[in-house]
């Protein structure tokens, strides 16, 4: 093989090893993107489905069904945020647990004096579901 | 000190909310400033060109109606500008720096004036 076959050769061959580690970590990337866009709306269905159990009008309080669901929550978040694989994405959780302990506070306050009303319900929900669409970049 | 009398600002051209109509009713001079600058503020936010902003604007309206019409009460109100605020801040800091300031008036700033001028008018017309 002639020096200049060769040497094309070794070019030819380190690009098409660039390629494939290129492709490689983008279909990684993906792949883990989207698990993680996995773990945050299982996130926002946890905080709705909460909502949901606690924000009733007229419901008694449970206090100790309560901090179980909390509990759970709070445990949920932490994994999340010690799972997430893209360092870029964790403080985007924080922000989400953030909002999940306002939340549980006020429902808490108002649940335990019996202050809930539909509208109170209703528009937690929905700022659940707009916090949780930024969060995916919606 | 605000009353449910009779009308005495100017009507403007665009088409008057439920809201609109509540904040009208206020003739005290001494809160009359803070209402105009709302209403200006609040209206040039409904009509930006960025969805957020609009978004914001809406919202923000919308749970000063719930709470004129008891369906939620002034801590809800609060906690829902603390939540728009959080969201929000990400926003203001993302824009560029000509941009932020505009951006900063037609959203933190509104939901400012909403709380701490707006609310304790509506609360006494209740």
């Amino acid at each position: 093989m002639n020096p200049n076959a060769a040497k094309d050769l070794i070019v030819r061959n380190a690009f098409l090893c660039a390629a494939a580690v290129v492709i490689t970590s983008c279909g990684t990337a993906t792949f883990s993107k989207t698990g993680s866009d996995a773990q945050i709306e299982s996130l926002r269905n946890f905080e709705l489905a909460f909502i949901d159990e606690f924000a009733v009008p007229g419901k008694r309080f449970n206090a100790a069904a309560f901090d179980t669901k909390l509990n759970q929550g709070n445990a949920k978040f932490q994994q999340a945020i010690s799972d997430e694989k893209f360092t870029a994405r964790r403080p985007v959780l924080v922000d989400l647990k953030g909002q999940f302990d306002a939340d549980a506070a006020h429902l808490r306050s108002k649940a335990s004096r019996g202050k809930v009303t539909p509208a109170l319900a209703s528009e937690m929900k929905k700022d659940v579901n707009k916090i949780y669409d930024h969060a995916l970049g919606r | 000190m605000p009353s449910a009398g009779k009308t005495k600002r100017k009507k403007s051209s665009r088409k008057r909310s439920e809201l609109d109509s509540a904040l009208d009713q206020v003739t005290d001079e001494s809160v009359a400033a803070s209402m105009k600058e709302f209403q200006d503020l609040l209206a040039q936010a409904k009509g930006d060109t960025s969805e957020l902003i609009r978004q914001n604007a809406q919202e923000l309206e919308e749970r000063l109606v719930l709470l004129k019409q008891k369906k939620i009460d002034k801590e809800d109100f609060n906690f829902f500008v603390e939540n728009q605020k959080r969201d929000l801040r990400v926003f203001v800091d993302s824009q560029p720096a000509q941009s932020q300031e505009r951006a900063e008036k037609l959203t933190l700033h509104i939901l400012e004036i909403a709380a701490t001028k707006i609310v304790p008018v509506l609360i006494m017309m209740i």
